[in-house]
């Protein structure tokens, strides 16, 4: 089974030659390497390679999945080969800019509305979640699209708040 | 002694006050809101009172009803943590007036301390140094004026405030209003006092507090400092006892101990209570404030003097007088302390709370953990992310720091994201090892580094680990059908690593 992983950024494709427990896998053009793998908790593989011993702690997350070894965090996507193509690269960052809730939070004031000029740095809805407050901030000048942040309201992690263009 | 205490807070200090009234014989009873139903201090304690809604305006701070359970309940006295109502004077008072012992100070001692302001002047009047600032509540015009005539930076800080909230750094004109309409904002809501005043900014200081315990019969004592320089947003993160300033200068420790019992005596403080003092690059001490209650950070303190804080406040709280004087007080050894946080270090450190998946602590020699997590427990957004304080103890600074590290290795927390690497990155930095701290050590750490880039290695692992899950799970999703069970998916898991 092959499939194309996008690991922290970086694309790799990966190749599992033998299942586990003694798995052999290949990644991009390197050469084949062997594996001792067991889960003794579920979502936790016990990874014996080359005589270290690792241990990968597995878990789904929107788009994907996070690997922790070590205490480094790997977010990974899994893309199918066959319908994988590359994306036209760079599209849409001239155009429409959203700005997004860093956290799930509540929105607890909104500070423009659609239709006024904002500049660089001007602060456009205030999100608060434990008691922190956030300005969310307009990365550049324009004009404000869209609200859809209202006051009192609570918010996901990624979701729009205010569109500018 | 009393026979039954009630928590006004909730999270790991509402759990760490729990386990030291067990070891005493005490009850415990804890109050809760409606999002802390399965928190784990509830689930700890003897017993347990609703107290209202999430929002802590409606629940944690609302002093009638936690009164009101206190009562129904049959405590005699009442420990307020730290944060909600620990600094509040009229709380202390309403515990009186209901019979109640308050643990902590006197109602008067809480209103001449707990305002920065007003603990200020009583600094002035005992002789301590402070920085340049206002003592009141100011306008915008006035802060401007402020900084015209004393320079930028400046800082503003919440009236009623702590622990950070309501506090903002400004370096020139154009940042000031947005700073001090979000910072009384924040003030407002964190302590329901938008009131914000100004004070000049000490650049490059150390933040080091002293610990004080007094009784209600006229003894006093200092039990040391605490090196509380590391900090992201104003808040503590890593804190050590003892400072490693102290460990070259000796004599600070006395000179900071006689300063900070002289300015609490001023007050006619007792129970237990933290002076803070900035030190600047030539090592001269401004009081900042006086911490009116338990501190976050007092694990560290425990260790090293061999002390528990929470017993002894309870028994002063009784009547009791100090068992020791200063000359029997001695510090052993070196901790430290890290607060795992549910937090983005890598992400202007913005809180993340959801649901934990899959925990495990660390464990092993000299590791002490102040906890309120557990497997499957979900983070509420309406607090404080703080998920749990880890504390070591060793021999030496350098010792407990290869400790902490170990500790933080073995500390594993699924679902959200915490400082737990980023306290690794730190625990590794050649100044931070070194000992030279200060308050804008974390905001240059991010000048000097990036998030680690993990070794190839591991990258390898964790791409083969990913590609064995998903291969598992899309194992699973063609046996279950419709009716998935966990059963099945354990049995697809195995077949596909067989």
């Amino acid at each position: 089974m092959k499939l194309a992983l996008i690991a922290n950024g970086a694309e790799r494709a990966i190749e599992i030659l033998a299942p586990a427990p003694a798995c052999r896998f290949r990644l991009g053009d390197d050469p084949a390497r062997s594996a001792q793998v067991e889960v003794p908790e579920p979502g936790v593989y016990s990874i014996l390679m080359d005589g270290r011993s690792y241990e990968a702690r597995v878990e789904e997350r929107p788009g994907g999945l996070v690997v922790v070894i070590d205490g480094y965090r790997f977010e990974i996507e899994v893309r199918d080969p066959r319908r994988w193509s590359r994306k036209s690269g760079g599209a849409g960052a001239e155009g429409v800019q959203s700005i997004a809730a860093p956290m799930p939070g509540k929105v607890v004031r909104v500070l423009v509305a659609p239709g006024d000029a904002v500049e660089a740095g001007q602060g456009l809805v205030v999100v608060e979640a434990m008691k922190m407050q956030n300005e969310m901030k307009a990365s550049r000048a324009g004009r404000v699209l869209s609200v859809a942040a209202k006051e009192g309201a609570t918010v996901a992690a990624g979701e729009v708040l205010a569109t500018i263009g | 002694m009393f026979r039954k205490v009630l928590i006004a807070n909730r999270g790991e200090i509402a759990v760490r006050v729990m386990r030291t009234l067990r070891e005493m014989g005490i009850a415990s009873v804890a109050v809760y809101s409606d999002a802390d139903r399965t928190s784990l201090h509830v689930r700890m304690a003897d017993e347990a009172e609703h107290v209202g809604p999430s929002p802590s305006a409606e629940s944690y701070l609302r002093i009638d009803r936690i009164i009101d359970a206190a009562k129904k309940h049959g405590a005699e006295a009442i420990h307020p943590g730290y944060g909600f109502l620990s600094e509040n004077a009229d709380f202390a008072a309403a515990c009186e007036d209901a019979g109640l012992v308050f643990i902590g100070p006197s109602a008067n001692s809480i209103r001449l301390m707990g305002s920065k302001t007003a603990a200020r002047r009583s600094a002035i009047a005992a002789g301590a140094p402070v920085v340049p600032g206002t003592e009141h509540a100011v306008t915008f015009d006035e802060v401007r004026d402020f900084a015209g005539r004393e320079g930028y930076p400046v800082l503003l800080k919440a009236v009623a405030g702590g622990g950070g909230k309501g506090m903002r750094r400004v370096d020139r004109e154009s940042e000031l209003e947005s700073a001090l309409r979000n910072a009384a904002s924040e003030a407002e809501r964190a302590f329901r006092d938008p009131g914000i005043y100004v004070e000049k900014l000490v650049e490059k200081p150390r933040h080091i507090e002293i610990q004080l315990l007094g009784d209600r019969h006229g003894a006093m004592v200092h039990l040391g400092e605490r090196e509380c320089s590391l900090q992201r947003r104003h808040q503590k993160v890593i804190e050590e006892c003892p400072s490693p300033l102290v460990v070259l200068h000796p004599e600070m420790r006395h000179a900071m101990g006689e300063a900070a019992i002289r300015a609490a005596r001023a007050a006619g403080y007792y129970n237990a209570g933290t002076v803070e003092f900035l030190v600047d690059q030539d090592r001269r001490f401004y009081f900042l404030e006086m911490n009116t209650r338990l501190q976050v950070e007092h694990p560290v303190t425990e260790l090293v003097t061999g002390l528990d804080l929470v017993k002894l406040q309870v028994e002063i709280a009784a009547g009791a007088r100090l068992p020791f004087a200063q000359e029997q007080i001695a510090w052993r050894g070196s901790a430290v302390e890290c607060r795992i946080y549910a937090e983005d270090p890598y992400n202007d450190f913005l809180p993340y709370p959801g649901k934990l998946t899959r925990l495990t602590r660390p464990m092993g020699p000299g590791i002490r953990l102040d906890g309120c997590v557990y497997d499957g427990w979900t983070v509420p957004m309406e607090y404080d992310p703080l998920l749990a304080k880890l504390a070591v103890w060793a021999a030496t600074r350098e010792d407990a720091i290869d400790r902490m590290l170990r500790a933080l290795r073995e500390y594993d927390v699924g679902g959200i994201r915490t400082n737990i690497g980023f306290f690794r990155q730190i625990l590794q930095d050649a100044e931070f090892r070194a000992g030279q701290l200060h308050t804008g050590f974390i905001d240059e750490f991010f000048e000097r580094h990036d998030a680690p880039n993990p070794p190839p290695d591991l990258t390898a692992v964790a791409a083969l680990a990913a590609a064995l899950d998903t291969m598992t799970r899309a194992g699973t999703a063609t046996r279950t059908d419709a009716r998935s069970s966990n059963a099945w998916r354990e049995a697809g898991r195995r077949d596909l690593l067989r």
